[in-house]
C-alpha cells in the first residue's frame, strides 16, 4: 500500500520531475508572452518536436544497452532520399514507405553488426555509418535536393486523425509502443540488463548479439520513419537533411533520464525531454530571444539537468 | 522512515528550466513591446497607424556576416519606419526544418508580415504556404524560391529581393578572364548543391569566362559555403592540379578558405582568387593583395528595403514583384570607395 | 556486556541508527573496539554488519549515533576522510578497476610521488611486489585485474587494505571467496599485524576460523548487538544459537538421492590456459564436488562447459546430444544453470530490482506474445523471496540495497526457475550465513531428489566434503583425482589439490 506508492513515486521520479519541470516552463512562458499558452501555438509545438521525438525514442533503446547512436541524422538523410527517389519512380505511397524504413533499418542493423560481430565501440562505428550514410544519401540524390510529392505522401505531414495533426499521431503512436515493448516485453527486459550488466546478461542467456542488433536496426527504422514525416513536411528530400539531428535526440534522451553509463531511461522521460527542448525553442522565439542566446540557453538546460540528476542521485545514503 | 523522502524526487529538469525562464525571461523582456492585438492582421489594414505592425525576419544563419549586415540593414529601416522587427535564424544555414518551424512560431506570434532568406529554395515552400494561410504576407530576400514548386503549391510571396546572382557569376567570370589574360585553369568552389544561388553563381560565372577559350574550368566541387570545407576542397584541388591558375568561390567564406590553403601550400599570390560577397575580411585580403577580388552585393540594403516592402505590403500597396539590388565587381582599384 | 577498560578502546559506537528507505537496518548499536585485539563481528545474512563497518569507513552516514576514536569524538565524512583517520576497510563486494593493473589498483588514488610529483613507478613496483610476496600469492603485478579470477581479486582487496599503515583494519568477509590454503596466509598477516597493534574487525561466515583468530566475537541480529564474548571458553553451538535464535544441530544434512543415467558430459575439454584437458560425467540426483586451489582452473572449467567462454577443443554433451560450441544461451535452453561465482560482476544487474534479477533467465518463458505476464513473474518472485528466506522489503526492491548474502540468494534462486537438468554452482554458498547454508543444502537435497544433477565448486573444503556424492580435485587444469564420499578427507583433498602425484600415491 504507502510501500508501494512510495516505490512508485521511485520508479517514476524521474519522469515526475521532467513533468514538473516542463509545466514549469509552460507556466513561466504564459506569463511571459500571450502567444504560448494557445491551442494552436501548442499543436504547433507538438508537430515541431515529431521528428526529434521520434529519432529520440530509437535513441532511448540505444543509450539503455550503455551504446550511443550517431548516425541517426545521416540515416534519416538516406531514407529521406529513398523515399523520394522511390515516388519519383511512380512506386506507390506503401511502397516507398516500406523501402524508405527498410533502408534506414538496414543501416541500423549495420551499426549493430559492426558493433557485435565486429566488436567495434558503437561511438565508432555509428561515427563512421554517419559518414556512410551521408555518401549513400548524396549519391542517391546526387548531391541535389527532391521536391514535389503528391498529397497522400503529405498527408502524413499535414493531414490529421479526427483533429489531431498526423505528426502527433505518428508520434504518439511510436511512444506508446516504444514505452510498451520497453517495460512490459521481455524484449524491453533484455535492453535494461544489457545496459545494465552485459556480463550477467549474457550468462543469464540473453542473446546478446541478437538484441543489439535489433535496438540499431530499431533506432535506423525510427530515424527513417522521422524522415518519412520531414519529407511531407518540406515536401522534399535532401541529402544534408539531419546534421547534427543525432545531438538533439541524445540531448532529449539525456534530459530524459537516461543514462549513458546504461540500465537507465525511459521512452516518456525522452518525451519529456523532447518536450522540454521543443518548448523552449519555440518560447525563445516567440520572445524573440537572440538565435545566439537560445543555444546558449538549451545547453545550459541540458547541462544543468543532468547535474542535478547526478546530485540528488549521489545524495542518496 | 516510512514518510516520503522527498530528496528522493529528481527536481533536475525542473530547475534546470527555472534557470532557463529566468535567463530569457529577462533577455526576452528587453525586446518585448505590448503585443500586437489579435485580430490587427494583414488584411484589415484600414487602420494600420493604429499600432506598430510587428515584422519578422528570418535568416539563413546568424553565423556568416553577410547575414549579419542585413540584419544592421534591417535595424535600421525598423528603427526609421517605426516597426517592431524580430530576427530570428537556424543555427545552421543547412537547418530548413528549423527555418521551416521559425515561420510557423512567427505565425503563431501573430506577426504582420515575414521576410525570408530561404536555406532551401523547394524546402521553405510548405512554410510559405502556412503564412499564406494565416493571412501573413511573405517577402522572399536573397535566395529565390522554386517558382514551379511554389505555383504547384500555390504559395504565394509578395516580391523578391536580391541582388541578381546571375549577373555577379558572370562579372566575376569576365574580371577573371580578363585578369589571367583570356587563358589558363580554374577551380571553382561551388555553394550547396542546389541552392538556387549556387546555381546562379556559378551559371553566371561559366558565360562570363565563356568567351575567353582559353579559360577552363578543370574542377568544380562543393564546399557547402564554408570555410573550412573551402579549405580542404582548395587544398585537394590544388593537389589534383599544380598548374592551376585561379578559383573562384561562390561565396567569400569559401574563397577565404581557399587562400588559406593556397598560403599553406606556398603558392600565395600565385593563383589568383576571386569570391563573392565582398565580406570586410574579403575586403581585408584585397587590400592586401592575397584575394583578387570579390563581387559585392549590398547585404544591409537588403535587409532595409526587406523591411520597407514588409511595411508596405502590410498597408496594402502594390510592390514589384522583383526588386533587385546592385551587384558590383570589388578589387583592388575600387577598395577604397 | 562485560564492562571492559574503555580507555584502551581505540574506536567506540554509541546508538548508532541508521535508516535507509523503508529499512531500518542499525537500531541503537553500541560497539567498542579495543587497541591489538581482533574482534570478530557475526550474524545473518542483513543483521547489519556491514552496514555497521560503511558507517565506520565514511560510506554511509548514520542516522543517529555516535563515534569516538580514541575518546574523541569524530564524523566521518567520506571514505577518504576514514583512510586518513587511519581506518582501512576490505569490502564485502569487491571493488576494483577492472582495467587497470593489480599495481595501479592498489595504489590507486594514493601513488607514492617522486620529488617531481610525478607517479613513483618504481617504488610503487617495489612496493607492490612486497606486499604480495607477503601474502604469498603469485599475482604479478603488471597484470590487468579483469584476468584474475575471484579469489585472486579478493587478494588484491586485502592488499590494498594494507598497503597503508591503518590503526583500524575492517574485513568483511575477507575470505569468502578463498581457499584454505590463502586463508592460512592472511591469518598469519593478521597475526603479524595484530602484534603491530593494529585493531581488526573480522566479518565472517565461516565461524571455525573466528575460534582460529578472534580475540572477542559480537553477535548482531536485526541491526540490534545481541552479545559480545571473548571467545575463550565461547562454543560454536552458543554462537549460532544465538545468531539464528535456534538450535542448529546437522550442518550439512546430505540426503543421498538414487543415481541415474549420464546427465552432462565432458569430454577432453580445453580451454584457454587453465583447461587443459578435461573429462567428466554428471549422473542425475547426484552432487559432484569440484574442489582445488585458488587459480586451479575450477571457474574456468563451468565457464567453459556452460560455453562462456570459448573452447579450443573437447566436447561438452547433454544427455548425449552434442552441445558444442555453444554459448550460455544455447546451455541454458539445453537444460544447464550456472550461478556465478562473482555476483557483482557476472551475477546481478545492479539497478534491477529483486524480482527482475530473479526471473531474468526465465523471462521469455513468462511471456505471451512478447509480453511479460507479470502475475506470473510475480509470483515467481515471491517464491523465491520465501524458499530461500531472502531478506528485502518487498520484491520490488533495487538488488543493490540488499545484504550481500541476500544478494548471494538472489543469484541462487536465478537458476532455480528454469526447470534446469543440469546446475552449475560456482561458490553457492559465498556470504550465506549458517542458518540459511543449510536451507541451500536442503534444496540442493530435492533437486537432487528431482533428478537434477549439481556440479558444486566451492572453497569451503566441510562443505565440498559434507554434501558430495563425489569429489573431483582440480589441479593446474586437469582432474588430479576422484575420491567418492566414503574415502574423502580433508587431507585426501588437500594433498591431491597440492600435489597430484604424492596425493594419488
Ligand atoms: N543501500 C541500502 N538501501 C536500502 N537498504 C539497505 C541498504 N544497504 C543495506 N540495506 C539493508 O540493511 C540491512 C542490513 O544489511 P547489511 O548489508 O548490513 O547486512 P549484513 O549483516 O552485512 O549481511 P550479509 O551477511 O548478508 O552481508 C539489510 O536488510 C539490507 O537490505
Ligand atoms: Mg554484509
Amino acid at each position: 500500500m504507502s510501500t508501494s506508492r512510495r516505490e512508485w513515486l521511485l520508479l517514476h521520479g524521474r519522469e515526475l520531475g521532467g513533468i514538473g519541470g516542463l509545466i514549469l516552463l509552460c507556466f513561466g512562458l504564459w506569463i511571459l508572452t500571450p502567444y504560448f499558452l494557445t491551442v494552436s501555438n501548442l499543436v504547433n509545438v507538438a508537430q515541431q518536436t515529431a521528428i526529434n521525438a521520434i529519432i529520440a525514442v530509437g535513441m532511448t533503446y540505444v543509450i539503455i544497452t550503455a551504446g550511443i547512436d550517431l548516425s541517426v541524422g545521416s540515416i534519416l538523410a538516406f531514407s529521406g532520399v529513398i523515399l523520394a527517389r522511390a515516388l519519383n519512380a511512380d512506386a506507390p505511397l506503401p511502397v516507398a514507405l516500406f523501402a524508405a524504413i527498410g533502408a534506414g533499418a538496414a543501416l541500423g542493423v549495420v551499426n549493430g553488426m559492426l558493433i557485435t560481430y565486429g566488436r567495434l565501440p558503437p561511438f565508432i562505428s555509428t561515427l563512421g555509418m554517419m559518414s556512410v550514410a551521408r555518401g549513400l544519401a548524396l549519391i542517391v540524390s546526387d548531391g541535389r535536393p527532391i521536391s514535389g510529392f503528391s498529397e497522400s505522401l503529405r498527408f502524413l505531414a499535414n493531414g490529421d486523425l479526427i483533429g489531431i495533426p498526423m505528426p502527433v499521431v505518428i508520434t504518439g503512436i511510436v511512444m506508446i509502443a516504444g514505452q510498451f515493448c520497453l517495460k512490459r516485453t521481455w524484449f524491453g527486459r533484455y535492453v535494461y540488463a544489457i545496459g545494465g550488466n552485459e556480463e550477467a546478461a549474457r550468462l543469464s542467456g540473453i542473446n546478446i548479439t541478437f538484441v543489439k542488433v535489433a535496438v540499431y536496426g530499431l533506432a535506423g527504422a525510427l530515424s527513417a520513419l522521422a524522415a518519412i514525416v520531414l519529407t511531407a513536411r518540406l515536401n522534399s528530400a535532401q541529402p544534408t537533411a539531419g546534421a547534427m539531428y543525432e545531438l538533439d535526440a541524445i540531448a532529449a534522451t539525456v534530459i530524459g533520464g537516461s543514462s549513458l553509463m546504461g540500465g537507465e531511461g525511459s521512452v516518456v522521460g525522452t518525451l519529456i525531454g523532447a518536450l522540454i527542448m521543443g518548448v523552449l525553442r519555440n518560447g525563445l522565439n516567440l520572445l524573440d530571444v537572440s538565435s545566439f542566446v537560445q543555444q546558449t540557453v538549451i545547453g545550459s538546460a541540458i547541462i544543468a539537468a543532468v547535474l542535478i540528476d547526478m546530485a540528488i542521485k549521489r545524495r542518496r545514503v | 522512515m516510512r514518510r516520503l523522502n522527498f530528496s528522493r524526487f529528481p527536481f533536475a529538469a525542473l530547475l534546470a528550466i527555472c534557470a532557463a525562464c529566468a535567463l530569457t525571461g529577462g533577455l526576452g523582456a528587453c525586446n518585448r513591446e505590448d503585443p500586437v492585438e489579435p485580430g490587427a492582421t494583414f488584411g484589415d489594414g484600414a487602420s494600420p497607424a493604429a499600432h506598430r505592425p510587428t515584422i519578422a525576419f528570418i535568416m539563413k544563419t546568424l553565423n556568416n556576416p553577410f547575414f549579419v549586415d542585413m540584419e544592421v540593414g534591417a535595424r535600421e529601416a525598423a528603427e526609421r519606419l517605426g516597426v517592431e522587427l524580430i530576427v530570428q535564424a537556424p543555427e545552421r544555414e543547412l537547418d530548413i526544418e528549423r527555418q521551416m518551424q521559425m515561420v510557423e512560431n512567427m505565425i503563431q506570434r501573430k506577426v504582420d508580415a515575414i521576410v525570408i532568406t530561404p536555406n532551401g529554395s523547394a524546402e521553405i515552400i510548405p512554410a510559405i504556404v502556412k503564412a499564406n494561410a494565416a493571412g501573413i504576407p511573405v517577402l522572399i530576400v536573397d535566395t529565390r524560391i522554386d517558382a514551379e514548386a511554389a505555383r504547384e503549391a500555390g504559395a504565394m510571396t509578395v516580391t523578391f529581393i536580391g541582388s541578381d546572382n546571375h549577373e555577379g557569376g558572370r562579372i566575376a567570370g569576365e574580371f577573371l578572364a580578363g585578369r589571367l589574360g583570356d587563358r589558363g585553369e580554374v577551380a571553382v568552389l561551388e555553394g550547396i548543391p542546389g541552392h538556387e544561388t549556387a546555381d546562379a553563381r556559378l551559371g553566371g560565372f561559366k558565360e562570363g569566362i565563356a568567351e575567353a577559350s582559353a579559360v577552363r574550368i578543370v574542377a568544380s566541387q562543393p564546399a557547402n559555403w564554408e570555410r573550412d570545407q573551402g579549405f580542404n576542397v582548395a587544398q585537394n584541388m590544388l593537389q589534383a592540379h599544380p598548374d592551376l591558375n585561379a578559383i573562384f568561390a561562390a561565396n567569400d567564406m569559401m574563397a577565404l578558405g581557399a587562400i588559406e590553403a593556397i598560403s599553406a601550400a606556398g603558392k600565395s599570390r600565385q593563383i589568383l582568387v576571386v569570391g563573392f560577397d565582398a565580406t570586410d575580411d574579403a575586403r581585408e585580403a584585397i587590400g592586401a593583395g592575397r584575394m583578387l577580388g570579390s563581387v559585392a552585393q549590398y547585404p544591409a540594403a537588403m535587409g532595409s528595403v526587406g523591411v520597407e516592402k514588409a511595411l508596405e505590403a502590410v498597408n496594402g500597396a502594390a510592390i514589384d514583384e522583383e526588386i533587385g539590388t546592385k551587384v558590383e565587381m570589388i578589387h583592388e582599384a575600387n577598395l577604397a570607395d | 556486556m562485560p564492562g571492559p577498560a574503555s580507555q584502551d578502546a581505540v574506536l567506540t559506537l554509541s546508538g548508532v541508527r541508521k535508516e535507509f528507505p523503508g529499512v531500518l537496518a542499525l537500531d541503537g548499536v553500541d560497539f567498542e573496539l579495543r587497541g591489538g585485539e581482533v574482534h570478530a563481528l557475526v550474524g545473518e545474512n542483513g543483521a547489519g554488519k556491514s552496514t555497521l563497518m560503511k558507517i565506520i569507513s565514511g560510506a554511509y552516514r548514520m542516522t543517529r549515533g555516535e563515534m569516538r576514536m580514541e575518546g574523541r569524538e569524530v564524523r566521518v565524512r567520506n571514505p577518504r576522510h576514514a583512510q586518513d583517520l587511519g581506518i582501512s576497510i576490505i569490502y564485502q563486494e569487491l571493488n576494483l578497476v577492472p582495467h587497470l593493473t593489480v599495481e595501479e589498483n592498489i595504489f590507486l588514488g594514493r601513488e607514492p610521488r617522486t620529488p617531481l610529483g610525478l607517479i613513483d613507478a618504481g617504488q610503487i613496483r617495489s612496493k607492490c611486489e612486497r606486499l604480495l610476496v607477503d601474502l604469498g600469492v603469485g599475482i604479478s603485478p603488471a597484470v590487468r585485474v579483469s584476468t584474475l579470477g575471484v579469489a585472486e581479486m579478493q587478494m588484491v582487496e586485502i592488499a590494498k587494505a594494507l598497503a597503508f599503515e591503518a590503526r583500524v583494519l575492517i574485513m568483511d568477509e575477507p575470505t569468502s571467496a578463498l581457499t584454505d590454503r590463502e586463508t592460512e596466509t592472511l591469518f598469519a598477516t593478521i597475526t603479524d599485524i595484530k602484534s603491530r597493534g593494529v585493531s581488526i574487525i573480522y566479518i565472517s561466515h565461516r565461524l571455525e576460523e573466528i575460534f582460529r583468530i578472534a580475540d572477542r566475537a559480537t553477535v548482531m541480529r536485526d541491526g540490534r548487538i545481541v552479545a559480545t564474548h571473548d571467545v575463550e571458553g565461547l562454543s560454536t553451538g552458543q554462537l549460532i544459537r544465538e545468531m539464528v535464535d535456534r538450535e542448529v544441530n546437522d550442518h550439512y544434512p546430505k540426503q543421498p538421492a538414487p543415481i541415474g543415467s549420464v546427465v552432462l558430459g565432458v569430454e577432453n575439454l580445453r580451454a584457454g590456459t587453465r583447461v587443459r584437458g578435461v573429462s567428466l560425467e554428471l549422473r542425475a540426483g547426484e552432487v559432484v564436488g569440484l574442489a582445488g586451489l585458488m587459480g586451479s582452473g575450477r571457474t574456468e572449467l563451468a565457464r567453459a562447459i556452460f560455453g562462456a567462454d570459448p573452447i579450443d577443443s573437447g566436447r561438452v554433451t547433454i544427455h548425449g546430444v552434442d552441445l558444442t560450441p555453444s554459448s550460455p544461451n544455447a546451455a541454458i535452453r539445453a537444460g544447464m544453470g550456472f550461478v556465478t561465482e562473482d555476483r557483482k560482476g557476472e551475477g546481478l544487474v545492479l539497478q534491477f530490482s529483486v524480482c527482475q534479477n530473479v526471473t531474468l533467465p526465465a523471462i521469455r518463458s513468462m511471456s505471451r506474445a512478447g509480453v511479460i505476464d507479470r502475475a506470473a513473474e510475480r509470483a515467481a518472485a515471491n517464491r523465491a523471496i520465501a524458499d530461500l528466506h531472502i531478506k528485502t522489503p518487498t520484491a520490488e526492491a533495487q538488488v543493490s540495497n540488499l545484504s550481500g548474502g541476500n544478494q548471494q540468494k538472489v543469484v541462487l534462486s536465478k537458476w532455480l526457475g528454469i526447470g534446469a537438468r543440469v546446475l552449475i554452482f560456482d561458490e553457492p554458498t559465498r556470504g550465506i550465513d549458517v542458518g540459511a547454508k543449510i536451507e541451500i543444502y536442503t534444496l540442493m537435497n530435492k533437486l537432487a531428489g528431482e533428478g537434477v544433477a549439481i556440479l558444486m565448486i566451492s572453497s569451503d573444503l566441510p562443505e565440498v566434503l559434507g554434501m558430495s556424492d563425489r569429489i573431483l580435485v582440480m589441479n593446474e587444469g586437469r582432474i588430479a583425482g576422484e575420491l567418492s564420499r566414503a574415502e574423502a578427507t580433508q587431507e585426501k583433498v588437500l594433498a591431491l589439490a597440492v600435489d597430484p602425484v604424492a596425493g594419488a600415491a
